[in-house]
């Protein structure tokens, strides 16, 4: 293979080096920065196969998210499931909600898909917020078990870190196989004109609802990771702000680029940390970082599309289409 | 005699209180190369979106090859063979020449998620080697790996038909192929469309170049107002008085 020696290496600097210089830097409090930075490269990587591979501006991951962690916490608290069920669960769960909810919104165009999702988040977020009998509303969910195996490891912040690593890398291997194949070309038809792509013979809303379900898997399986490794859930995780947190990941990353989503969220997520020195301060210079990256890098990083001309697609088509305003038949 | 390739029978598109396509009824036989002209507005695009099913029809039937496909969707068409190219070129800006053209052999071969997963090995293969004999037979080879957005007018026209080509098509619906060529850039797409109907393709091709049409196609329907005036050989169109003053009439006043 090819393959196999960048392959080495990225397992290598993720699963040795990584946690060795978390080690000697200190430990505990960075190994869980890495930890939450580790679930977020979940959220961008997934995200960007809807967002940035698909071009289905999605604004509510953030509710799949929420569906995955508190999936994962109730299985585990109310029936006792073991992480190694809850896992798996929050992701098939949270994929099938995905496809229940994108169904209605798949033949939306452009802009009208982007605000449907939108409405989508806020209602996950409200049901988590407002079902109080079965979610505990705002209180949340605490005492969450950890990720631990009888008789292997218990939970620690280093078997937290190595959970969420290798989900990290498993996510990573599965969405760079879907993206970078032939069957990514397709979902990039789908992203650059899917009128053309149905005339070339592809079934465009059935590729809309796969990306969507994969997103939403593995939105699900960051939640659950999320759940298991802070031990308590509250509908505030879930928000909007959160959605739009991981578009500008992907946007800073570069639209479209699985590296780019990764490197995205080391930045806005690690920033604040390695600024924590400067107090409040760190904020607005995160901020800046922000605007200077679209300002002069409106691909972003490493994109295989600029978000401007991505977003005046998206906007083009909502107004060109005079007859059936916003769909797509 | 076998039934045609593309049977067209009175086939008719409202759109609110225009009727864009009013009775049309045609057909396009086996490896038959028909051109259809009319002046602007005649609805030879609808037409076309019509026989792609892009836009519904309010009545009428279209058949493929024996098969009604009237109310198929533009992927299903696509996949019975039916490809076309657009007026307006769509090509695919921020994919590769090569990729452009997979997605015609993808449609083609049809995808799923799985085999992408799993690593299939015999379908990637397969989409390939149609990629690139698909852009060998346009002259794409020396750009394969360049940008669509990075190549010029004229050369993104042959990766649009590239792309159909990929698709294996039985029928190729080209809109307006030489628009905006010069003289030099037309001769040789008209010669590279002959060669492709040649080699057994068959061809359905709108384009206002008069000389382009009558010099390429056997045979050519003439539409105005939404209805087939005239249907003949380049010859009788040429002659044909009803054609001369609804065809020449508008060029004169676009002239």
């Amino acid at each position: 293979m090819r393959r196999a020696l960048p392959t080495i290496i990225i397992l290598l600097a993720v699963l040795v080096v990584l946690p060795a210089i978390l080690s000697a830097v200190g430990g505990g409090y960075w190994f869980r920065v890495t930890t939450t930075i580790g679930v977020f490269t979940i959220l961008t990587m997934s995200a960007n196969l809807v967002s940035g591979t698909t071009g289905l501006l999605s604004l509510g991951h953030a509710g799949f998210y929420g569906i995955g962690a508190y999936t994962a916490a109730l299985l585990a608290t109310q029936l006792h499931w073991p992480f190694y069920l809850t896992l798996p669960a929050a992701g098939v769960v949270t994929a099938f909600f995905g496809i229940m909810l994108a169904l209605p919104t798949m033949r939306l165009i452009g802009i009208y898909f982007a605000v449907a999702t939108l409405g989508l988040g806020e209602i996950i977020h409200l049901t988590l917020l407002n079902w109080v009998g079965f979610t505990r509303g705002p209180m949340g969910i605490s005492a969450i078990p950890g990720i631990s195996l009888d008789g292997l490891f218990t939970a620690s912040d280093i078997v937290n870190f190595y959970a969420v690593a290798i989900a990290a890398l498993l996510t990573a291997f599965v969405l760079g196989r879907l993206a970078h194949s032939y069957y990514g070309n397709a979902l990039r038809a789908v992203r650059e004109d899917d009128q053309c792509a149905a005339s070339m013979g592809l079934d465009v809303v059935r590729l809309k609802i796969q990306s969507f379900a994969f997103a939403c898997f593995f939105a699900g399986l960051a939640g659950a990771l999320w759940a298991h490794t802070t031990g308590y859930i509250s509908p505030g995780d879930f928000r909007f702000s959160e959605s739009i947190l991981i578009l500008a990941m992907i946007v800073v990353g570069g639209l479209g680029s699985l590296p780019g989503a990764v490197i995205g969220t080391i930045i806005l997520l690690g920033l604040p940390e390695v600024l924590r020195p400067i107090g409040d301060y760190r904020m607005i210079v995160v901020g800046v970082v922000m605007f200077l990256s679209i300002l002069f890098l409106p691909r972003g990083l490493l994109s295989e599309t600029s978000v401007l001309h991505t977003l005046r697609r998206q906007f083009g088509l909502a107004w060109n289409n005079t007859k059936h305003v916003g769909w797509r038949l | 005699m076998s039934t045609p390739l593309l049977d067209i029978r009175n086939a008719s598109r409202r759109f609110g209180g225009l009727l864009a396509v009013d009775d049309f009824s045609g057909f396009v036989r086996r490896g038959e190369r028909v051109g259809l002209i009319g002046p602007n507005g005649a609805g030879k695009t609808t037409l076309f979106n019509l026989i792609t099913g892009f836009t519904p029809l309010s009545s009428g039937t279209v058949r493929f090859d024996d098969a009604e496909v009237s109310h198929l969707k533009a992927y299903e068409i696509a996949r019975l063979g039916v490809a076309r190219t657009f007026q307006n070129l769509r090509v695919m800006p921020n994919l590769s020449v090569f990729d452009n053209v997979s997605i015609g052999a993808l449609g083609a071969l049809g995808h799923s998620p799985l085999t992408a997963l799993l690593g299939r090995r015999k379908q990637a293969d397969e989409i390939s080697r149609r990629s690139w004999q698909a852009i060998e037979r346009a002259g794409l080879q020396n750009q394969a790996g360049e940008l669509a957005a990075n190549l010029s007018y004229g050369k993104r026209k042959y990766l649009e038909i590239a792309r159909a080509l990929a698709l294996s098509p039985r029928l190729l619906i080209l809109d307006e192929p030489a628009a905006g060529l010069n003289d030099t850039e037309t001769a040789a797409l008209a010669q590279f469309i002959r060669k492709l109907s040649e080699e057994g393709l068959t061809l359905l091709l709108v384009e206002h170049d008069m000389a382009f049409v009558m010099s390429l196609c056997e045979r050519v329907m003439v539409m105005a107002s939404g209805r087939k005036i005239a249907d003949g050989t380049p010859q009788e169109i040429s002659r044909d008085p009803v054609v001369l003053e609804a065809y020449l009439g508008s060029a004169e006043e676009a002239a």
